[in-house]
Formats: structure tokens, C-alpha cells, sequence
């Protein structure tokens, strides 16, 4: 299985999708939130993304990484998705986007 | 596919309940502040007093800080809890111990029913502690969390031995000194021992990881567990076995553990993201600064100073409330709003995310309820120990009332949280994704 270089238009697609779930103690979405590594597409169709989270025992790993898949499966329904939870490199606040600290100041 | 794979988190019914005690313990603790405003001119060593003291410590505090560490364990320790069963039977030991301690001390009755309360909160506390250890050995890394946390445990148990040694000594008198004696270790092991360990080892996690602050520099964190604890040990063997005038001396190496937390603290906030704190951080931070009461309150109740009887006394009084009814209820009140709706939350959407729009955590609570919960306690407290400290019964009874309005505001939070229902979700439709 291969990885191959997404279609600027596709990942665009994949990294919009992903935008609709919002970490719900920030209260961002978790690709300004910095928490998706990577996304792939192999030849065999296997949509794949690497998500950390901001902390490694968060109680809510298993709900995000649900989301994100359920999400991806509804919006990409010919593909297989796969989502692998990643711990390295350690998410820190520098990884989230300009986006995401314009949202952050305006917060709350 | 299932999330219980991927998350740590226990089920909803191991911490749920504790909640739901806990807020009404505060209820109760309100109500019988009402009825309790002729106490507070003498000694503490008062039967309602003593009610008060145990209900705020263990149906409030303990109660809530059980429920939340068992959903805040897994998060601090990244593994899972190591029996939910142990912790529903604990909690079991725990309100039965409270409710017969409560009833005990309110009559004075201090036979059987309050040697069975002691009994079953020594269970509780033995259980909770086969929990934590066993959580905290499966936990792939031992930080200083972890020697927070196990410690904080430790000192529980050994919080709840003495006071089954002298629930028993009242009936049966085996103790070669008097009560009191023993009750100043029973409290001072509990506050420091139990509460403030356990606090600062969850509270240095949770606080930098509610801020987004990234700050992994634990030296004065080691310094903090290393001070608290032998000010903490040198005081019990003190008291003991010497009785020397060297108190102070151990209160300050208590307080120097403390300040490093804070100042732990204040570094991690230094690099956080987020400016703007909800109420819930708000009022921890409320919290925070209310523990600087106690640190000198304890200078002054451990150092021969010469004051007059009376205001000694209400000093110890202001000293008990300003732990009980100041920091660690102003910490409840702010940090159940930043735990509570998300793990209701997490039961209750779990299956739904990603496929439909839900509401957030913030949603599930009243923010305007939650902010006149703030108002009324800040005042309920200064009303408290202004009429202590002036020995005004009128004055302490607006404090109660504060109280009382305050524990009426948060259980109604609370309640409305526990019983939130799923209604009405709207399937995603594509568009341009905004963030919330």
C-alpha cells in the first residue's frame, strides 16, 4: 500500500471536512488547533490521517478520533479512512494556526 | 466503532453519582450554617462545628474530589482506572460514613453509630487507595503527579485512621492526651496532607492544560511535594512526641511548598494561549488567591503571638473556614464547570459526533446561574468571616444565607447537566466549515 501525494482541490476537500469538529474544550476546530499531522490517500483508496491531541491522556481522544472518521467515511463514502492517533511530534500551542490564535483571542 | 477503546475515560456511573452527593452535601452543609450561627463564639470543639467541619470535608470535598478523580486519574496518569467496581463500592463506604458521621455529631451521639461512620469511611479511604496505587502502577510514566496523587491518598487513610482512633476513644478513652490534641493532627494531615497534595498534583496537570500553556519544568514542583511533606512530617512527630515551639518553623516549610506551586503556576501561565478565562477558570483563580488566607492564618495560630483568648479562638475558626469554605469549595465551584459538562458531554454524544451538529460542553450549563453562583459565594464568604472574626450572629447568618443561595445556584448547574438529553440533532450539511 502506497501513499500518494493528495490532489491540492482533495486534501483542501479532506482538511475543510476535518474543520467541522471542534475540540469541545477549546472550542476550535481541530485543523487550526494544529491536531492533524497528516493525510494520505494510498492507490487502494485507504484515506489516511494522523491526528494528535493536546494532551496524551485527553478523555476525549476516543470521541475526536470517532468524529473525524465518521465525518470523513459520510463525506467520502467510496473511500476507507483510517485514522491513527500520533504522539510525536508532542502537540504543543505553537502548532496552532494563525486561524486558530485569531480565534483563541476573540474567545470566550 | 466504539470509542471505549480508545478512551481511559471510567463510565458515566462511577463519577456521576459523586457529583450528585456532593452537590447535595452542600446543600445540606448551607442549611445547617443557617442553624448554626450561635457556634461561632467559642471554642471549636462544638458539636455543630464538628458537623459542619465533616460534612464540608468529606460529603463536599472528598465526595467531589473521588467522582472527579476518577475521570481526571486517566488524563494525569494516561492509563485507565484500575476498578471501576472498587470505586462504586467506595463511594457506598463514603455517604454511608458521611450521612451516620454528619447525624453523629449533630446529636452528639457518640456510640455505635459513630464508630460504624468511622468504620466504613477507613473502608472507603482503603479502597480508594488500592484504586489509585493500581492506577498509578499500570501508568506508563511515574511523574510528580503521580507522587502527588498516591501521597495525597496515603495521607487520607492515615486522615481517616486517626479519627477512627478517636471516634473510639470517646466511648472507650485508651488516648493518653485529650482531644484536641489529636484533632489539630486529624485536621492538619487532612488539609495538607490529603487536600493540598492532591490539589496541586492535579491542578498542576489540569490549570496549564485550561490555559494552553505548554510548561514541562518540574523542578519547583519536586521542591513543592518535597516541602510540603516534611513540613508536614516534622510536624506530626513534633506534636507527638516533643512538643516543642518550632510549629512555625514547620508551617513555613509548608508554606514555601505552596508558593513554589504558585509559582509554578505563574510560569505556566506566562506561556498560555488563551487570555480570556471563562468562569470556571475565573473562579479558580479566585480560589488560588483565597489559599493565601490560610498560609498566614497558619503562621498565626502556630506562633505564640500573645493574643487574647477570644480572638484566638476566632482566629482558629476563620483558619477552618478559610481551608473548608474558602479554597477548596471556591475550587469545586469553579473546577466542576470545567469537568462536569464535558464528561456528560462525552456520554451523552459520543455516538453522534462527526455525523451530526452538537451543542459544547459550554452549552450545557446557565452561564448567567453559574455567574450569580460566583457572586453569591464571594459575598456569602466575607459576610462568614466578618461576623466570626466580630462575633455577630446577624452578620454570620447573612453569610449562611450566601451559602445556602450559592449551593442552591451550583446544584441547580449541576442537576441540569446530569439530566441533559440528546433532542433534535442536525445532520452535517457541507458548506464552508467555521469553527465554533
Amino acid at each position: 500500500m502506497e501513499a500518494q501525494n493528495l490532489p491540492d482541490d482533495f486534501g483542501l476537500e479532506v482538511y475543510e471536512t476535518l474543520k467541522y469538529i471542534i475540540d469541545p474544550e477549546v472550542g476550535i476546530n481541530i485543523v487550526d488547533l494544529g491536531l492533524i499531522y497528516e493525510v494520505s490517500l494510498t492507490d487502494e483508496g485507504v484515506l489516511a490521517v494522523d491526528l494528535t491531541l493536546t494532551t496524551p491522556g485527553c478523555p476525549m481522544s476516543g470521541t475526536i478520533r470517532t468524529a473525524a472518521e465518521q465525518i470523513l467515511l459520510k463525506r467520502f463514502p467510496t473511500l476507507d479512512v483510517k485514522i491513527n492517533l500520533v504522539w510525536s511530534p508532542p502537540w504543543t500551542t505553537d502548532m496552532i494556526s494563525e486561524e486558530g490564535m485569531r480565534q483563541l483571542d476573540g474567545k470566550m | 466503532m466504539s470509542t471505549a477503546t480508545t478512551s481511559n475515560s471510567p463510565g458515566k456511573w462511577v463519577v456521576l453519582p459523586h457529583y450528585a452527593f456532593a452537590a447535595l452535601a452542600f446543600v445540606a452543609l448551607s442549611v445547617l450554617l443557617l442553624f448554626s450561627t450561635d457556634a461561632f463564639n467559642g471554642h471549636y470543639f462544638h458539636p455543630k462545628l464538628l458537623t459542619l467541619t465533616h460534612v464540608a470535608a468529606l460529603g463536599w470535598a472528598t465526595m467531589l474530589v473521588f467522582g472527579a478523580l476518577y475521570q481526571l486519574l486517566p488524563v494525569v496518569l494516561e492509563c485507565k482506572l484500575y476498578s471501576e467496581k472498587l470505586a462504586t463500592i467506595a463511594f457506598g463506604f463514603l455517604g454511608l460514613g458521611t450521612i451516620l458521621l454528619a447525624w453523629s455529631f449533630w446529636n452528639f451521639e457518640l456510640g455505635w453509630p459513630m464508630h460504624v461512620a468511622a468504620c466504613s469511611l477507613v473502608i472507603s479511604f482503603i479502597l480508594f487507595n488500592i484504586n489509585v496505587v493500581q492506577t498509578a502502577r499500570k501508568a506508563p510514566k511515574w511523574t510528580i503527579e503521580s507522587d502527588f496523587i498516591v501521597t495525597s491518598a496515603i495521607w487520607l487513610l492515615v486522615t481517616g485512621l486517626v479519627g477512627l482512633l478517636m471516634a473510639i476513644n470517646f466511648t472507650m478513652p485508651f488516648l493518653p492526651v485529650d482531644h484536641t490534641h489529636y484533632l489539630k493532627l486529624h485536621a492538619h494531615i487532612g488539609m495538607a496532607g490529603w487536600f493540598l497534595l492532591l490539589i496541586i498534583g492535579v491542578g498542576s496537570k489540569l490549570i496549564p492544560m485550561f490555559l494552553l500553556a505548554h510548561h514541562d519544568e518540574t523542578k519547583k514542583l519536586n521542591w513543592s511535594y518535597n516541602l510540603i511533606n516534611a513540613g508536614l512530617v516534622l510536624f506530626i512527630a513534633d506534636h507527638l512526641l516533643f512538643q516543642t515551639s518550632l510549629l512555625p518553623v514547620y508551617a513555613v516549610v509548608v508554606i514555601a511548598g505552596v508558593v513554589l506551586f504558585l509559582l509554578f503556576l505563574r510560569d505556566a501561565a506566562k506561556t498560555r494561549q488563551r487570555q480570556d478565562l471563562d468562569l470556571g477558570m475565573k473562579q479558580t483563580f479566585v480560589a488560588l488567591a483565597l489559599l493565601l488566607l490560610p498560609l498566614i492564618l497558619v503562621l498565626v495560630v502556630s506562633s505564640k503571638l500573645g493574643l487574647p483568648q477570644s480572638l484566638l479562638s476566632s482566629i482558629y475558626l476563620v483558619y477552618g473556614i478559610s481551608v473548608f469554605l474558602g479554597f477548596i469549595s471556591a475550587l469545586i465551584l469553579g473546577q466542576t464547570f470545567k469537568t462536569l459538562p464535558f464528561i456528560v458531554w462525552m456520554h451523552a454524544y459520543e455516538d453522534y459526533v462527526g455525523r451530526f451538529k452538537t451543542p459544547m460542553p459550554k452549552d450545557m450549563y446557565s452561564h448567567t446561574l453559574l455567574r450569580w453562583q460566583n457572586i453569591s459565594y464571594l459575598l456569602g464568604f466575607i459576610l462568614l468571616i466578618a461576623g466570626v472574626l466580630l462575633r455577630n450572629e446577624l452578620i454570620i447568618l447573612g453569610g449562611a444565607i450566601g451559602f445556602t443561595i450559592t449551593s442552591l445556584l451550583y446544584t441547580a448547574n449541576v442537576f441540569r447537566m446530569m439530566m441533559h438529553k440528546v433532542h433534535d440533532l442536525k445532520p452535517f450539511t457541507y458548506g464552508s466549515a467555521k469553527s465554533a
